[in-house]
């Protein structure tokens, strides 16, 4: 059975099922659900994902078949077909998907049988079924891609050698979801090989249409996408591997590594794309070395985030800022399975440091860890204390780091505090970027 | 209509009749109003809006020293994640430097829940939040799922209450009940009515001065209780106590942002006032029947009439008149001169208004002082209160009335028929609006003043502001499309508003 969640990190499927149709050009959901369904989950994701807005047709636009009491009581069939009829005349969209909340899950009304009766409608309208009492918006990216998989994707004539596809990284949740697929596509395009990131700059319904065409699935998460990979699987025969984010340059240069062996890719190849991406990077980051020496820019980190960006995060500060995390909190509802392989992520760091690593998915948890791996001042006449440091996490730690006179970079859902656009905080690029906002806010007082 | 105190509070299509659905003029609308035909209305074609939680959370997320439980499975509630960040904290150090924040706990109901009842996940949020946070009141907020699966919140509390040191407030509005958004007022203030509503304690002192007591008395006797929105600013706070203060009357604000005990100890003030007929009607009118509590429900202090006339209506009550009369006279005069050199420029542009009905309309009256021409409004939705704002208005009889909570797709429409020089609205459409190419000032905004005569100034300073420099909305409109089909924006705009 569930627990309570203190300050959710999240919203439910319903929310990341519509996140996800946010980020797909002329894709457009009709919510069968209440009337704030889609207006509360869009404010949470304007707002905590850094100002995402409402884009071509989210916001006050969705279209909510605004279910009441009648419906609850008798069925909200009917309601709904007339909301698809009226839908398809109002709206501009290529494709219409019906995404269904609680309450209509709860009265057991068949959405699939009401869409079946829109096949010969000229516009195709499909019905994927996100009960938010299932899970989490996480949960929700994986019900849509299952969904488009099983009702909208055909089979591919002929698979393409090294055309992928990157899932797990789930626009809206992630912040930096564009630019990080963006990069994706770049780093994996040094070596040849073509990714199609779905949801990226350019990308569309045709992008996804196509996904059926690749040889390997790319998730890049230990736990979100994996369930759209299994799908991709078993329609499509595509193989899946799953990844760690690839933060920097170490991170990167390993993924590649990874990736070239999957594929048959000449060392020779990857080491000289390594050698250019290398100069590139370590040129940018000669520019800091005087500063970071001068004004002694290392610092203690505590680490807050989902299962995507605080492993690879914490390992970043470590092994390339040279930096020492102490704490990494991961902000996921996890399986024990879950656990233990995000755990492995956390060993072998270059710089030898061991990090706690602690799963919690109350914002109240952290100062708690806090005080079990750092002794804390009891008055001694020397005291060592954890200092200087700062928070990486997201805009609920504000306190937490205003409490331990730390500054705060915020990285993992909510961001409320930033715009974000097309910044990028993994690749090579990504880490030039994330290295660029860590030490602006140490020397923002200058 | 006497008010019952219930585990829920009634709808408001049936407490007030108030109507989500209409198009066509303001003329008509009034005659509509009073022969009570809009609440039947409805659309075959909708879009998403605000349900009962939402607003609701607005005013009780305020609430000092105080944790919100949302009793739902996790995507409700998570719509505060805003307040929860960071801006629910300083709004909140505004009135109270100590303030910890916006604190919310979700129940996250799953599929196990939603079979056996969700009744053990909230005992232990409910206990997690007094043993972790020691607030002093502990709000739960019930949302559709444990409607449905019948959780009674109010039994599970009052079980639990002996265990608890916080007060515990249950509050129901799950989101299928209504369609008038509004309901959700209610719904927050139904649980301030059955929790914090008493006699207060006081400490009395060992020696006891009869001074102390009269004094105390006597300034109750001269204090108002203001009833604030979410949707104001703390400038908006600070003129209408300057303009009350200045009358020799003392003011108090409720219910945002207010403490817990606030809602017993304003029970001994002279008077309660609205600020807004749309919030607050359920409330006020329960303190007059328990509480014997007179109250005014008028008009909202926006523009120059409105702000006289809701002052005056105050001045009445204590019998100032006199002095109200000659002291606004000078505000006026003050406003007059100040708003003169904005006429110039905005003169004859026209303006098409959508928000919240009251609001607008009352809006609107700043936008006519200063020359403008009203071409359209959309009302979130329409009852009763809306008739003494319209009052204040002239030659409004042939303007469009759309009630429509949200609705873009009407809008858009409406706004491409109208071609308005200027738009102002609500959030939530601003994915869209810009893409008309006009300037447009927000409706309202909790860092922005509006209320008042200073108010009214304000709103002209941003109008010329906005009209000042469009190049954003001009570059949005010729490089982003809407998502309306072009023979949509040819067809009648009310064309999918049908009868229940």
């Amino acid at each position: 059975m569930s627990n309570f969640i203190e300050r959710p990190r999240y919203a439910c499927a319903l929310g990341g099922a519509l996140s996800t149709m946010r980020a797909i050009a002329r894709a457009v959901p009709i919510v069968h659900a209440a009337s704030g369904c889609g207006y509360n989950l869009y404010n949470t994701m304007n707002s905590g994902s850094a100002y995402l807005g409402g884009g071509y047709c989210g916001a006050a636009s969705l279209p909510s078949s605004n279910v009441t009491e009648r419906e609850i009581v008798f069925g909200g069939e009917k309601r709904l077909e007339e909301e698809i009829k009226t839908t398809l005349e109002i709206m501009d969209g290529d494709l219409f998907v019906v995404l269904s909340g609680c309450m209509v899950e709860m009265i057991g009304d068949d959405i699939d049988s009401v869409v079946k009766k829109f096949e010969r409608a000229g516009k195709q309208v499909i019905a994927i079924s996100t009960p938010s009492f299932k899970g989490n918006s996480y949960y929700g990216y994986d019900l849509l891609l299952e969904g488009l998989v099983k009702y909208y994707i055909q089979p591919a004539e002929e698979k393409i050698d090294k055309a992928v596809n990157i899932l797990g990284i789930v626009p809206g949740e992630d912040v930096f979801w564009k630019g990080n697929l963006k990069e994706i596509k770049r780093v994996l395009s040094l070596i040849g090989i073509r990714a199609n990131t779905l949801f990226g700059e350019g990308e569309g319904l045709k992008e996804i249409q196509n996904s059926s065409n690749a040889s390997y699935n790319i998730v890049l998460s230990e736990v979100y996408g994996v369930k759209a990979a299994q799908a991709y699987e078993e329609k499509f025969g595509i193989p899946y591997i799953t990844e760690q984010i690839p933060i920097g340059y170490l991170q990167t240069e390993k993924f590649l590594q990874e990736i070239g062996k999957l594929f048959g890719i000449s060392k020779k190849m990857i080491e000289k794309v390594l050698e250019r991406e290398s100069g590139i990077y370590y040129d940018y980051f000669e520019r800091f070395t005087d500063i970071y020496t001068d004004a002694d820019l290392q610092r203690y980190a505590v680490v807050v985030g989902d299962a995507n960006y605080a492993p690879s995060v914490t390992r970043f500060l470590s092994d390339e800022l040279g930096w020492l995390p102490k704490l990494s909190v991961i902000t996921d509802i996890l399986t024990d399975k879950q656990k233990i392989n995000l755990e492995k992520n956390y060993e072998n760091y270059e710089s030898g440091l061991k990090v706690a690593v602690k799963f919690d998915t109350n914002a109240a948890a952290v100062k708690k860890y806090l005080r079990e791996v750092w002794e804390p001042n009891k008055n001694q006449k020397y005291y060592d204390a954890l200092s200087p440091l700062a928070v990486i996490g997201s805009i609920l730690e504000k306190d937490l780091a205003a409490s331990l006179n730390a500054p705060l970079i915020t990285v993992s859902y909510p961001i409320t505090n930033r715009i974000v656009l097309n910044r990028s905080y993994i690749g090579f690029n990504g880490g030039l970027i994330l290295t660029e906002d860590i030490l602006s806010t140490l020397v923002a007082g200058r | 209509m006497s008010i019952v105190l219930s585990e829920t509070a009634p709808a408001r299509e049936e407490r007030l009749k108030a109507g989500i659905a209409y198009g066509g003029t303001c003329a008509y609308l009034d005659e509509c109003l009073s022969k009570g035909c809009l609440s039947g209305a409805t659309r075959s074609f909708s879009q998403t809006y605000g349900c009962q939680h939402g607003l609701s959370l607005g005013i009780l997320n305020t609430i000092r020293n105080a944790v919100t439980i949302m009793h739902a499975p996790l995507g409700c509630g998570v719509s505060a994640v805003n307040s929860v960040g960071q801006q629910g904290a300083t709004f909140q150090r505004l009135r109270d430097p100590g303030a910890e924040g916006t604190i919310i706990i979700n129940t996250n109901l799953d599929e196990v829940n939603v079979i056996n009842g969700g009744e053990a996940n909230l005992k232990k949020a409910v206990c997690y939040a007094d043993r972790e946070f020691r607030p002093e009141i502990i709000i739960v907020v019930g949302g559709c799922v444990p409607a449905l699966i019948g959780d009674d919140i109010d039994a599970i509390l009052a079980d639990l209450q002996p265990e608890i040191s916080a007060k515990l407030i249950p509050v129901t509005c799950e989101g299928f009940k209504t369609k008038v958004m509004a309901t959700a007022y209610d719904a927050a203030y139904n649980g301030i009515m059955k929790k914090l509503l008493g006699s207060v304690e006081r400490n009395l002192p060992t020696v006891f001065e009869d001074f102390d007591e009269y004094k105390r008395k006597y300034l109750a006797s001269k204090t108002v209780n203001i009833f604030n929105v979410g949707s104001m600013s703390k400038a908006d706070e600070d003129e209408l106590e300057r303009l009350l203060n200045a009358i020799g009357l003392y003011v108090k604000f409720l219910p945002c942002y207010s403490a817990p005990e606030d809602f017993s100890y304003t029970l001994e003030n002279a008077l309660n006032v609205s600020i807004c007929g749309t919030h607050d009607d359920y409330y006020i009118q329960y303190l007059k029947q328990e509480y014997k509590i007179p109250f005014l429900i008028d008009t909202i202090p926006i523009g120059r009439k409105n702000t006289t006339r809701w002052v005056l209506g105050i001045a009445k009550h204590f019998g100032l008149e006199k002095e109200a009369e000659i002291f606004l006279k000078r505000e006026e005069e003050a406003l007059e001169k100040s708003l003169e050199p904005y006429r110039k420029q905005l003169k004859g542009k026209t303006v098409y208004l959508g928000g919240g009905a009251i609001r607008i309309v009352a809006t609107a009256e700043v936008l006519q002082d200063l020359g403008m021409e009203i071409v359209g409004f959309k009302g979130h939705h329409i009852d009763n209160f809306i008739t003494p704002v319209f009052e204040a208005l002239e030659k409004v009889d042939d303007v469009t009335f759309n009630v429509a909570t949200q609705q873009p797709f009407e809008q858009v429409n409406l706004v491409d028929k109208l071609k308005p020089d200027i738009i102002i609205i609500h959030s939530g459409l601003n994915n869209i609006t810009p893409k008309y190419g006009a300037p447009i000032l927000p409706l309202f905004g909790p860092t922005f003043h509006y209320m008042g005569y200073s108010g009214a100034f304000d709103i002209a300073r941003r109008l010329l502001r906005k009209l000042q420099n469009n190049q954003f909305n001009k570059n949005i409109a010729k490089n982003l499309k809407i998502p309306y089909k072009k023979e949509w924006l040819e067809k009648d705009p009310f064309t999918y508003i049908v009868s229940e």
